[in-house]
């Protein structure tokens, strides 16, 4: 039953969508606009079923509960993922806005807005996400006891409902389609973090893979699309400090922050200079040479003699002493509030000083299929 | 006049010093007096962040006390990853008092002043793309940017996540387009203006950074913009200094001149060379400039 | 996937078929928690837990299979937890257990307000570590019935269309409930009861169809669940002149009394005139926002999406909506249904340990150890077992009917149907049910199957063809509906879920201490009955 149908005594208003339509069996797509009447409260699921209830049968997407917990229904709402049973459209139908909707990014599209989720579920299942037991037992046979906040550590990370909006969006997979992801490395430090698991070390060793953890580019889309409040790129840091506190730092990206950390306690700025063959090695640095010289004719390749030192720099030093004895080293470092879990407001970003323009942006969603390559000469 | 503490960060201080020089230079015609912070330090970036969180926090609670210290309200970063970390750390310490103990008695036993959660961190952007900043912008660029089209480049971490920033709305902020049409020249608009330019990684990971990268400036350039602007350093070494990178796994020469925020408002206000220094840049800016219509 | 962890571990050769990918299963949206005496918050044995259940299930539940239950939840939830279910924790740092409704101990076991996802996330990450095969999005529309014996599953392939038999010596059905019967209802989309359905269909029976739980705190209009878990928070119900209205029906256990219970007074109040504008409020602010933001941030954002409201600041004005079915597949404690290989678990079994209504906290126990039985039972009986015959035919037979329905083109769309019937049900088999209208519905229900003989599915496509399944959901609602209104009118008391405050208002022991049964006769349902199993606990009054 779609509860768009009851309450006639509902106020209704009229919802425009325009939705991109594919067809894997032909390879037809088309970009095709529907206007419906919808009370209200709808979300932009329930426009969708009035669509396919009254309009168009052979519009085709997911849904189960309704209520942001299954993971069903995501999709891109002008380019951006969102769950379809949590977008409701009153403010964009009062204002007139048309949004676009198509499938989400960074998969195969099946039809219209329903993806192929096998990728998603492949790199999943490449985490290993499952407890593997240590070697403490429980005692009594009974539950092992972990305080609340020992717990709280992977709180975010256990909210996560499989939606695929933070994939969607991921500008790392959309340029190296092979990344692991923010999905899959938030489940993994579900388990990095999980007391209980004896598999630690063996799992920080996978998730520094050339696809893995210093893959990820930080563009903080996927905690911006996240609808449970995951924070996926949270968890990736939290994945990043655990390893380098174990000691697994070959990687570039590795070492590449091991660096920043190093020039803060000793120039205070960052040591620009030496940070290409800290990073990626002498051997490798020599091969940057002609690269390196083309930035150091404009300067941009600041001495490392005499040292740009900040003041005071010694205090720097002081306090990652002081700190190192406190107990939150590596990922207890990331903070989610000390007491009770601050999840963060998950509301729509406040602060927004002016009015959306009346655009649709969106019309022509980026979609590449996989293993184009943005930017290769076509 | 507006006094802020001004942060400067890494970039700005060394291998981007252009964009120190033209903010110095801007900042008075925009009504803002900067007191630069000295004992300060590299923000860490999302790297000490990842690296050794702890630790991010109390650098940058450090360089969060210093501000407060100068007696300013308002924290003045011209880099948006400095921006994203200190108004990160600034959330977490304003908004849980046991945190904010430890970090203070942490800071106090280095000789650094408490942090008492009074000040906010805003980028130049802001505090110029409305209210009195934005007048005096306008009166200043006097003298234009009459038949450029400029493509803003947001970047990540000035916009996302939005609980964290909250200037504008992330996925269509109007910031540098306001400031563009207020200097005179014209926004062009493309998908890939929110987008990553990969810097982060780009070492790391340059295949994958460059498959970031060529998507602004290849969507800028079919749309005819003339140059650039961001309001981040890192993403500007990105899209100037990495640009030549390009042509090799592209074969395009794009030539695109990428411009500072306070560089692009400069040459609308007539600042001279001494005060935006080009030369320091890989791209030549020169082109655009020759178009510039007075 | 209990069931399916539970055959693959007595190393029978074990398939899971779904609709949904495996995590989209509305189990993920249980919110409360999951009942069991670890004894965790405050003394507590299993015979307390039986016993409650007992009252709760107004004395219709069978008492050795609720023993059952409650003796061997303890183990099975430390199981979960070994597996790595993320558990809220006490000060000490066991499993931390709260209070629910119509419970003497706080023994709902929780993760936050999001328990049943957290099960669901461990159960699937079990599977996933026995590389358990899954046919996934494949729609069951058949049993494939041979000899007796349930011999497979005849399943609609909704990615790429087309119809498969899978053979196997046992099909366990967990399929969950029908709450989609009911405009207004916690449940997903996917809850038609298919499971109920197709066994019906194979001519086993259903029981005790008339027992619908209405839970008493969901949202307007659209039914989304806010947990009882806010209650056992101590949250408060209040009617329009913001009387605390349960002192007049549950002066003990207040808001904390069973199911059942609240929803008929919230119904009598809204019917009375003391609702606002058709909902009662249901008050959390007293409870302050940290107690809100740590134990209730599902409820929170819930209330705030799909009510506008935020219950740091505001109550939420809830109402009673359709979520849970006490009744289904007939089993046993194993989950052998009469239809030797055929197996339920879950919502869509009635053992009975529900009886006429059930405990918060219970249902996500039942699917736990009842699914660990029945997948056990199951890959015993499997291995002791050689042959699957799956008949020629069985899929050309099927693509017949198939080809039937989507060959039409002139007729009606599914959703005129499926609103009538939800709005219909809604007003004539809800909280209060009176004979009158019980017969009106069955009429209604019976015009309604008729005019589904014509409905028409527009997409005529192989790949992901929603149309199709849903319209074939639609016909598994009209049976089930149909079931359930004869049951209903075929009890003749008042009895947990099923009121009859105007013609049968008291509960008759005398002659309705037993379960209803309803079996396809070819043409129509028909009734029988079977008495309830009484181990230790005597039918008495019940109060909260």
């Amino acid at each position: 039953m779609t509860e768009a149908a009851i309450h006639t005594e509902a106020q209704t208003m009229e919802v425009a969508l325009k939705i991109w339509r594919f067809n894997s069996e032909t390879g037809e797509r088309e970009l095709r606009r529907y206007e419906v009447e919808a009370p209200e409260w709808v979300t932009l699921l329930d426009v969708l079923d009035i669509i396919k209830d009254r309009v168009d049968g052979t519009l085709a997407y997911r849904k189960s509960c309704r209520m942001m917990i299954c993971g069903s229904c995501g999709m891109r709402m002008d380019g951006a993922a969102v769950l379809a049973c949590k977008t409701r459209m009153y403010e964009l139908a009062s204002a007139g806005q048309v949004p676009v909707i198509s499938a989400m990014g960074n998969l195969p599209i099946i039809k219209d807005l329903v993806v192929d989720m096998q990728p998603f579920w492949d790199k999943f299942n490449a985490m290993k996400p499952y407890l593997q037991p240590g070697y403490v037992e429980p005692p009594d046979g009974k539950e092992h006891l972990i305080s609340q906040e020992r717990m709280n550590v992977i709180h975010k990370e256990s909210l996560c409902i499989n939606c695929g909006c933070c994939v969607s969006e991921c500008n790392s997979m959309e340029a190296d389609p092979d990344f692991l992801g923010p999905q899959a490395l938030a489940k993994g430090m579900r388990f990095v973090g999980d007391p209980r698991d004896g598999a630690k070390i063996e799992r920080l060793e996978a998730y520094n893979s050339e696809h893995g953890i210093w893959d990820c580019t930080r563009c903080y889309f996927c905690t911006e699309r996240c609808p449970k409040g995951v924070d996926p790129r949270d968890a990736i840091a939290k994945l990043g400090a655990e390893s380098i506190k174990e000691g697994i730092d070959r990687d570039m990206g590795a070492k590449h922050a091991k660096w920043f950390v190093k020039s803060t306690e000793t120039t205070g700025w960052l040591r620009e200079t030496e940070l290409v063959p800290k990073t990626q090695g002498v051997v490798s640095a020599i091969k940057e040479m002609k690269f390196a010289m083309s930035l150091a004719r404009r300067g941009k390749v600041p001495l490392p003699v005499p040292p740009h030192v900040a003041e005071e720099v010694g205090q720097a030093r002081a306090l990652r002493d002081i700190i190192a004895g406190q107990g939150r080293d590596g990922a207890l470092g990331i903070v989610q509030g000390e007491r009770a879990l601050g999840r963060i407001e998950h509301t729509d970003s406040g602060g927004a000083r002016r009015d959306a323009p009346e655009v649709t942006p969106g019309e022509e969603p980026v979609q590449r299929d996989i293993g184009e390559q943005p930017g290769a000469p076509s | 006049m507006r006094r802020v503490a001004y942060y400067k960060g890494c970039l700005a201080s060394l291998s981007a010093k252009e964009l120190d020089i033209s903010t110095r230079a801007l900042a008075p015609k925009v009504g803002l007096e900067l007191e630069e912070l000295e004992a300060v330090t590299c923000c860490g970036a999302g790297d000490i962040h990842e690296a050794e969180p702890d630790y991010y926090l109390h650098l940058n609670a450090r360089i969060l006390a210093h501000g407060e210290a100068t007696g300013a309200d308002t924290l003045m970063t011209v880099c948006n990853v400095c921006t994203l970390n200190l108004r990160q750390a600034n959330w977490q310490l304003q908004k849980d008092e046991a945190l904010l103990e430890r970090v203070n008695a942490n800071l106090d036993a280095v000789g650094v002043p408490p942090y008492t959660g009074s000040i906010e961190v805003k980028h130049l952007l802001w505090l110029i793309a409305e209210g009195e900043g934005y007048e005096l912008l306008k009166a200043a660029a006097h003298k234009g940017l009459k038949g450029l089209k400029i493509a803003p480049f947001y970047g990540c971490q000035i916009l996302r996540p939005s609980k964290i920033l909250g200037f504008e709305h992330p996925d269509r902020p109007w910031s540098l387009e306001a400031i563009i049409e207020a200097c005179g020249g014209e926004p062009v608009d493309y998908p890939a203006k929110i987008k990553c330019c990969g810097f982060p990684i780009i070492q790391a990971r340059e295949e994958t950074a460059l498959g970031e990268l060529i998507q602004p400036i290849e969507q800028a350039y079919e749309a005819g913009a003339d140059a650039m602007v961001t309001p981040c350093p890192l993403c500007h070494l990105s899209l100037d200094a990495w640009q030549s990178k390009l042509k090799k796994t592209t074969g395009r020469d794009f030539r695109m001149p990428i411009l500072h925020l306070s560089q692009l408002i400069g040459v609308a206000a007539g600042f001279d060379e001494s005060e935006l220094l080009f030369k320091r840049h890989v791209v030549p800016v020169g082109p655009m400039l020759d178009k510039l219509q007075v | 996937m209990r069931a399916a962890i539970a055959a693959f571990d007595a190393g029978a050769d074990v398939a899971m078929l779904s609709k949904l990918h495996p995590t989209r299963s509305h189990s993920g949206a249980a919110e409360g928690g999951i009942n069991a005496a670890l004894g965790n918050a405050s003394e507590d044995d299993p015979e307390s837990h039986a016993f409650d259940t007992v009252k709760g299930s107004d004395y219709l539940g069978d008492q050795d299979a609720i023993e059952v239950l409650c003796n061997e939840a303890p183990g099975d939830v430390y199981e979960l937890e070994n597996w790595g279910a993320v558990f809220s924790r006490t000060e000490d740092g066991r499993i931390a257990q709260r209070p629910f409704g119509a419970a003497g101990a706080p023994r709902t076991a929780y993760a936050a307000d999001i328990t049943g996802h957290v099960l669901v996330q461990v159960l699937y990450e079990q599977v996933v570590r026995r590389e358990i095969r899954t046919y996934e999005e494949f729609f069951a529309w058949k049993l494939v019935v041979e000899d007796d014996r349930c011999q497979g599953v005849l399943a609609w392939d909704l990615l790429n269309g087309g119809l498969h038999a899978i053979g196997a010596k046992t099909v366990i059905l967990a399929t969950g409930g029908a709450g989609r019967l009911y405009v207004g209802t916690t449940n997903a989309y996917a809850c038609t009861g298919d499971g109920m359905a197709l066994a019906f269909r194979v001519g086993v029976p259903l029981k005790d169809m008339e027992m619908m739980q209405f839970h008493p705190t969901t949202l307007s209009p659209t039914g989304v669940l806010i947990t009882e878990g806010c209650r056992g928070e101590g949250a408060h119900l209040l009617n329009a002149d913001g009387e605390r209205f349960l002192k007049r029906y549950a002066p003990n256990a207040m808001e904390l009394a069973s199911r059942d219970v609240i929803s008929r007074a919230e119904q009598t109040e809204i019917d009375e005139g003391r609702g606002v504008d058709g909902n009662v409020l249901l008050d959390l602010r007293h409870l302050g926002a940290e107690r809100i933001l740590e134990r209730l941030h599902g409820t929170r954002e819930l209330s705030m999406v799909f009510a506008g409201v935020d219950p740091i600041h505001d109550p939420i004005p809830v109402r009673p909506g359709s979520h849970y079915h006490m009744g289904g597949v007939d089993t046993d404690m194993w989950g052998q249904t009469e239809l030797t290989g055929l197996y339920a678990a879950g919502e869509v079994a009635c053992i009975s340990v529900h009886g006429a209504n059930r405990l918060g906290g219970n249902a996500l126990m039942e699917t736990i150890t009842f699914g660990r039985r029945a997948g056990a039972h199951a890959a015993d009986w499997a291995l002791g077992h050689t042959t699957v015959t799956v008949p020629e035919g069985v899929v050309s037979d099927a693509e017949r009917e198939l080809k039937v329905l989507l060959d039409r083109v002139e007729g009606e769309r599914p959703w005129q149907i499926r609103d009538t019937l939800a709005q219909t049900m809604h007003e004539n088999f809800g909280v209060f049910r009176r004979e009158d209208q019980m017969l009106r519905q069955g009429e209604i229900v019976e015009a309604l199957r008729e005019r589904y003989e014509q409905v028409v599915v527009e997409d005529k496509g192989n790949v992901f063809n929603s149309d199709l399944t849903q319209a074939l959901e639609l016909g598994f609602l009209l049976e089930l509906a149909a079931c359930m209104v004869d049951s209903g009118l075929a009890r003749k008391e008042s009895r947990g879920a099923h009121a009859r405050p105007h013609d049968y208002p008291d509960r008759d022991d005398e002659n309705y201490l037993r379960h209803t049964l309803v079996t396809w006769d070819g043409d129509r349902p028909a009734l029988d009955w079977r008495p309830v199993t009484m181990t230790k606990w005597q039918p008495q009054e019940r109060t909260y």
